[in-house]
């Protein structure tokens, strides 16, 4: 027995080897908690301060040519902390009371907004091929093998060092001093340490910078690991805190640690004994040779899923829950009759402007962006569904659609199936899809719930789609996939106005059905569901029923989107279209604009596709201004994702959507003039009656 | 009178503290029932443990004779059991009509999502009049289109009951529905239940603080002490026995619990 003398080697390997990236996963596990349990907010955008903290450093190192030092002194110490002030002070602290999720969302925004802007501020962007180096020179040389099994690099020492004298330093901080003590303090019950007189904003803002400062150490610890420094990248780092996080049930921080040791020791493990299925199974091997770099989401979906405790546990919930009131509602949040007429006929009166627009005067491109917007707006429903109406934040629209656009390509490929018939299909496999996947988060809700969808986002990403029965084998997924037209009677649709149309015809039905089911029983439902569930329960209403069926519909719209996206480019470039953390961009976007209507979807495909043209090209500009353009047009792209990221901040307070919230408050304000004009006209009458 | 509802020997602890000892209660089928206790007591346990949020350690609990203790929550709703809610839970941004609405379409089990599809989810004449049945009795006419939002808190509450009623449960669990109100909102409400009551005939489990209000309203009376019963009887007994009193009096003053 070969293998039987080799094993205990092989452990005391995999064990040495996963030790260094375990380390640095306890650094990124360390801040999340830390965040997490002093101002209960579930820090998404932890991957998005890790990157620019790693872009900070790789800017100053290679682009400014400084040396290591006051690079990293610049990019982990000051630039790092900084971002953790900025967001506790500037944003969170004024959320206090909002509820987890939506401080979830929050942090989603954050984590979109956040590189684009150092982007666009710094000029910085990630080249290819031009890896960042790490903090020692020739960092990927083998340089110490103390065992005889294992050969650390300089990096992984490098890590390992870093890593254990931040814990040391945080151990020492909690140990030593009074702002440690009262740190505990705020983590085990951060009202309590309110009433004990210490001032929890202070210290929180100190966890914040401290949090901060761990994620900017983790991203230049990381970088060395990426081919190209991209913001992408980095979120995987935020999956992998929260795993390590939640295999400490998020409950304190030496767990936490070794959470992110043992998940790292554990994918190294994984990795050296997995059984070689693909010798005998050879259609395994996708699967096999993928499953251990996706090994952090198959962890989270697995303890979410199958740990009863960490949902149960009121603190995983909301760590304020006990102590804080419940957020305050919102006052007459509910739409008047008068703004939805209104919305409906301005919506059709302005659809069939730009319809007849870009019909006789627009050229390729603007025919090509329409299409393109109201083919977002129709995936867009499917956030409407499920976060408009359901209340639920799920982070895997993307995979939906993308379920369908593979659909589509797959049957029209394979067996050369109508597209248009492939489309329906691919909702139908989406809908199915999302049930399934539905059973397992049935009773997560809240905030788990869109982790779990996040974890499933990323597995898909990096397993599922590398098999050739859905993403098309290796080479389709660097050249992406021909998907026809298609051809209807005496139609074809290979002319691009005549698609548009067709696209606005599916995207008409669509928002018919969906407005229907949002004022039908299920509607009815899924807000009562959302309002509250012990309260739906209590009448009888199945919420996990209930959830299935938000999810399957909401999915399958997103299929069906996906599917016609696919067609309209004639290729479904999942990298451009699909990819998790594009899709985390798809809600940000809907939630910033209005979650709850049609009209809300419409208008955040509007700004998908046409914000860039339209107001940062300036092409809406020049068109007032008959051509004439301020010198700092156009603007850069990435505006769209700092804006709207940014904007979305605002959905802890109105739920309903930004701009929905103006529109809401400008009609109450319109009514009450015209009411008080209406009430002063009668009561002149009244008194010109008396008069004489 | 039959025996609508019945928990017999049901025992819950939490980690290694007991919060109720073999706890039976009886409730027949139009009776109004109280359960009253000091804080800490296991009201509220016991009141989880009936409705399914929580799972007993032992005993049974018994609607009609069969056992419903392995029910999730809406199971058991369906079955007939309504209840209001100690800290108030309206369904944020819908009206009190849809409320209602949204309680009897799930009684009736009625309105598939095809339905909805092909355009038919909307409230027939059947359904508002139900509705406004039930908003009649309540008094709560007036408010039906308006969002729970700007409703006072008494007025949540009969939003609250008449979500329930509209479930037609054969016993409705009130958890402290005075809480929050003042006397007079109180006794409204408790006039209000009454009226409800006689009129659908419905079983109550009133778990209650305000001890007018038990006195009041419920014609048998269970008493909890540290997850103990201590006394059950007609109200007015009750309310003279010497322990109760001890346990309850002496300690809490009336009216002033949380």
């Amino acid at each position: 027995m070969v293998l039987a003398a080799g094993t205990g080697a092989d452990v005391l390997r995999a064990v040495l080897q996963g030790t260094p990236p375990g380390a640095v996963y306890a650094l990124v596990a360390l801040g999340f908690v830390l965040t997490y349990k002093t101002s209960g907010v579930f820090n998404l955008a932890f991957g998005a301060q890790a990157f620019v903290s790693a872009a900070m450093y790789f800017q100053a190192r290679v682009e400014w040519g400084w040396s290591t030092v006051p690079a990293l002194v610049l990019a982990v110490f000051v630039l790092a902390p900084l971002i953790g002030l900025l967001m506790e002070r500037l944003i969170f602290r004024h959320l206090r009371t909002a509820s987890a999720v939506s401080k979830l969302v929050v942090a989603i925004g954050l984590s979109v907004a956040l590189p684009s802007l150092f982007e666009t501020l710094t000029g910085f962007s990630g080249v290819a091929g031009k890896t960042p180096g790490g903090l020692v020179p020739d960092g990927a040389n083998v340089f110490y093998d103390p065992l005889g099994v294992y050969p650390f690099s300089r990096d992984e020492l490098v890590a390992l060092g870093v890593a254990v004298v931040a814990m040391l330093g945080l151990g020492a901080l909690f140990r030593f001093t009074s702002l440690g003590l009262a740190m505990r303090a705020v983590v085990e019950s951060p009202r309590m340490t309110e009433l004990a007189g210490i001032d929890s904003d202070r210290v929180s803002s100190v966890a914040w910078m401290l949090s901060s400062f761990f994620a900017g150490m983790a991203g230049v610890l990381i970088a060395p690991r990426f081919n190209t420094l991209m913001a992408p990248d980095f979120f995987h780092l935020v999956v992998v805190a929260i795993a390590a996080a939640a295999i400490g049930r998020l409950v304190s921080l030496p767990r936490a640690l070794l959470g992110g040791l043992g998940l790292g020791i554990f994918i190294a493990l994984f990795r050296t004994f997995l059984p070689r299925w693909s010798v005998d199974l050879p259609w395994l091997e996708p699967f096999q040779d993928n499953l251990t770099p996706s090994m952090p989401f198959v962890v989270l979906f697995g303890v979410l899923v199958l740990w009863p405790a960490i949902r149960r546990s009121p603190a995983a919930a909301d760590p304020l829950s006990g102590v804080d009131p419940p957020p305050l509602s919102l006052v007459s949040t509910t739409r008047s009759k008068v703004l939805t007429r209104a919305a409906r006929v301005f919506g059709v009166c302005f659809l069939l402007l730009v319809g007849l627009t870009v019909w006789f005067r627009g050229d390729v491109v603007w025919v090509h962006l329409v299409t393109q917007a109201t083919i977002m707006s129709l995936i867009f429903l499917s956030v409407t569904i499920i976060t408009g109406l359901a209340g639920q934040i799920s982070l895997c629209q993307g995979t939906f659609a993308a379920i369908g656009a593979l659909t589509v390509f797959q049957l029209a490929d394979r067996w050369d199936v109508s597209v248009l018939v492939a489309a329906l299909v691919g909702a139908v496999i989406a809908a199915v899809v999302g049930a399934l996947l539905s059973i397992p988060v049935l009773r997560l809700g809240g905030i788990w719930l869109a982790i779990a969808t996040l974890a499933f986002a990323f597995f898909f990403d990096a397993v599922m789609l590398k098999f050739s029965w859905v993403g098309g084998g290796d080479s389709s997924l660097l050249q992406g996939h021909r998907v026809p037209r298609p051809v209807l009677g005496p139609w074809d649709f290979a002319d691009d106005r005549r698609f548009l149309v067709l696209v606005v015809v599916v995207f008409t039905v669509v928002s018919v059905l969906v407005i229907r089911i949002r004022e039908g029983t299920t509607g009815l439902t899924l807000r009562g569901l959302r309002g509250s569930e012990l309260a739906a329960e209590s009448i009888g209403v199945s919420p996990a029923r209930a959830r299935m069926v938000a999810f399957a519909l909401s999915a399958a719209i997103a299929g069906l989107g996906g599917g016609l996206l696919a067609i309209h480019q004639e290729n479904v470039n999942y990298g451009n279209n699909f990819t998790p953390t594009a899709a985390l961009f798809w809600v940000v976007l809907v939630v910033t604009l209005s979650a709850r209507t049609v009209e809300g979807a419409a208008q955040a495909g509007a700004a998908f596709s046409l914000f860039n043209a339209v107001i940062l090209q300036g092409a809406g500009l020049a068109w007032i201004t008959r051509g004439h353009l301020p010198g700092f047009f156009p603007l850069s792209p990435k505006w769209r994702f700092v804006l709207f990221g940014l904007a979305s901040i605002q959905f802890a307070r109105h739920p309903e959507g930004l701009v929905e919230h103006g529109k809401r408050r400008a009609t109450v304000g319109i009514d009450t003039r015209l009411a008080a004009r209406r009430e002063r006209a009668s009561s002149q009458d009244a008194n010109g009656g008396e008069g004489p | 009178m039959t025996t609508l509802f019945e928990a017999t020997g049901v025992r819950k602890s939490f980690s290694g503290i007991r919060a109720l000892e073999d706890v039976s209660l009886r409730v027949e089928a139009g009776e109004r029932v109280g359960l009253i206790g000091p804080n800490g007591a296991g009201k509220t346990t016991f009141f989880n443990c009936v409705l399914g949020m929580l799972r007993p350690d032992a005993g049974r609990v018994l609607l009609d004779g069969q056992d419903i203790g392995g029910l999730p929550v809406h199971r058991r709703a369906r079955r007939g059991i309504g209840r209001t809610f100690q800290r108030i839970e309206l369904f944020a941004d819908m009206t009190v009509r849809e409320h209602l609405l949204l309680a009897d379409r799930i009684r009736r089990g009625e309105g598939s999502l095809l339905r909805d599809l092909f355009g038919r989810g909307g409230s027939d004449a059947d359904e508002r009049r139900r509705c406004d049945e039930v908003l009649e009795l309540l008094g709560l006419g007036d408010l039906a289109a308006d969002p729970v939002e700007a409703l006072s808190l008494g007025q949540g509450r009969l939003v609250e009951v008449g979500r329930a009623l509209m479930t037609e449960p054969r016993l409705l669990l009130a958890d402290e529905p005075s809480s929050g109100l003042d006397r007079e909102e109180t006794d409204a409400l408790a006039a209000t239940l009454r009226e409800v009551q006689g009129d659908r005939g419905f079983a109550v489990l009133l778990v209650e603080h305000d001890v007018e209000l038990v006195a009041s309203f419920t014609e048998r009376t269970y008493v909890l002490d540290f997850g103990h019963l201590i006394a059950e009887g007609p109200t007015a007994e009750v309310m003279a026995d010497k322990r109760v009193r001890q346990a309850y009096f002496g300690d809490v003053e009336v009216g002033s619990g949380s």
